[in-house]
């Protein structure tokens, strides 16, 4: 019988979670018997033309955030500020791979010709617009911004869309994004906890971080709204979507 | 999800703490030596046992040997969070986040 989890010191835990090992160990538990993100037994649903092309479009923006993310994550391990946070980015690296990869081969099974051109074509405005300027902060050597905009916004919008979506999906499209979802709580837990650490050690951060916010969160918005009318989820239910992302900023002391 | 109470033992500020024997609920997000520590919740009627709070970060409930109380430090392995036990106005315990 293992030791109580909760009896760890806090560094012990830090550590622990932040490791190659436990992120190895976390991933078998759901991938192992996985291909391409999906039980190899679960069957095809036939989809009606309409769903299939609109399901096509949210898969494609899903690329694109995923895209964002794989850049932004390995480009953050160049300047991140100690080897738990490179580690951990080394990790995401590979899980942001592995969702873009498992994502373009569930549009070839949908049929889709030319993934590639397909999602360029596909992208919306917002997202792109998000992912350029996630790639800036990124660039710029941020780190606190970096983060920000990738492992608190970008995440915390992924987790919320993906179990939306995931609720209502077909069979195999619900599987794999059920094992994303297990790969975010982590990236988001990272995000939100190594800045509300450094904003506690640091707090006139926030001021600009606060002024980030106030550039992303239309961007963030309209993607919300453009794949949520994709997905058919009723304009009321919509705002609850959000609650995820509003809650998460709200911890970190941002306001709206 | 009711645990089985394993004693009552640890005798703090007066009041003894119930202690449980952690079942397996097939969480599989974290190495197996740390999975019955967690659990996914499963609805509407889904209610916390005495050793079980919700982590505010990522949804997963947290689940203890001991029965918890205010004050107390537990960890969200799955999102990797660090959290205390307040206890809420109405009377309720909960998880915040300490960073």
């Amino acid at each position: 019988m293992s030791r109580e989890v909760h009896t760890l010191a806090p560094d012990e835990f830090l550590d622990e979670v932040h490791s190659f090992e436990f992120w190895f160990h976390s991933i078998q538990g759901y991938l192992a018997d996985a291909e391409y993100g999906h039980r190899p037994g679960t069957p095809e649903s036939e989809l009606p033309p309409d769903r299939r092309e609109r399901l096509i479009t949210v898969l494609c923006n899903y690329c694109i955030g995923e895209t964002a993310a794989l850049d932004g994550a390995s480009g953050l391990i160049g300047f991140a500020p100690n080897r738990q946070a490179k580690i951990f980015l080394a990790t995401q690296v590979v899980d942001e791979a592995r969702h873009l990869e498992v994502l373009i081969h569930r549009l070839a099974e949908l049929g889709v010709k030319d993934p590639e051109a397909e999602i360029q074509r596909r992208a919306t405005r917002s997202l792109q617009a998000f992912r350029r300027r996630l790639l800036e902060l990124v660039a710029g050597k941020d780190w606190e911004a970096g983060i920000f905009a990738q492992n608190v916004i970008l995440e915390a919008m992924e987790f919320a869309a993906f179990q939306t979506h995931a609720r209502n999906a077909d069979p195999i499209t619900r599987e794999l994004l059920e094992g994303i979802i297990k790969d975010e709580r982590r990236h988001m837990g990272f995000g939100e906890n190594d800045l509300g650490r450094r904003l506690s050690a640091t707090p006139h951060v926030r001021a600009r971080l606060q002024q980030i916010k106030r550039e992303l969160d239309p961007l963030v918005l309209e993607t919300f709204e453009e794949m949520l009318a994709e997905l058919d989820v009723p304009r009321e239910e919509r705002p609850e979507l959000g609650r995820n992302y509003l809650e998460t900023v709200e911890r970190l002391g941002f306001t709206s | 999800m009711n645990d089985t109470v394993l004693r009552e033992a640890e005798n703090e500020s007066g009041k003894p703490r119930q202690r449980f024997i952690l079942e397996d609920t097939g969480f599989n997000e974290v190495p197996k030596k740390y999975r019955r520590f967690y659990r996914r919740q499963t609805g509407p009627g889904d209610t916390l046992a005495p050793n079980e709070v919700i982590c505010p970060v990522c949804k997963v409930v947290i689940r203890s040997t001991r029965e918890l109380r205010e004050g107390d430090r537990v960890y969200c392995m799955p999102c990797m969070s660090r959290l205390v036990v307040v206890r809420t106005d109405s009377g309720h315990l909960e998880a915040h986040v300490v960073y």
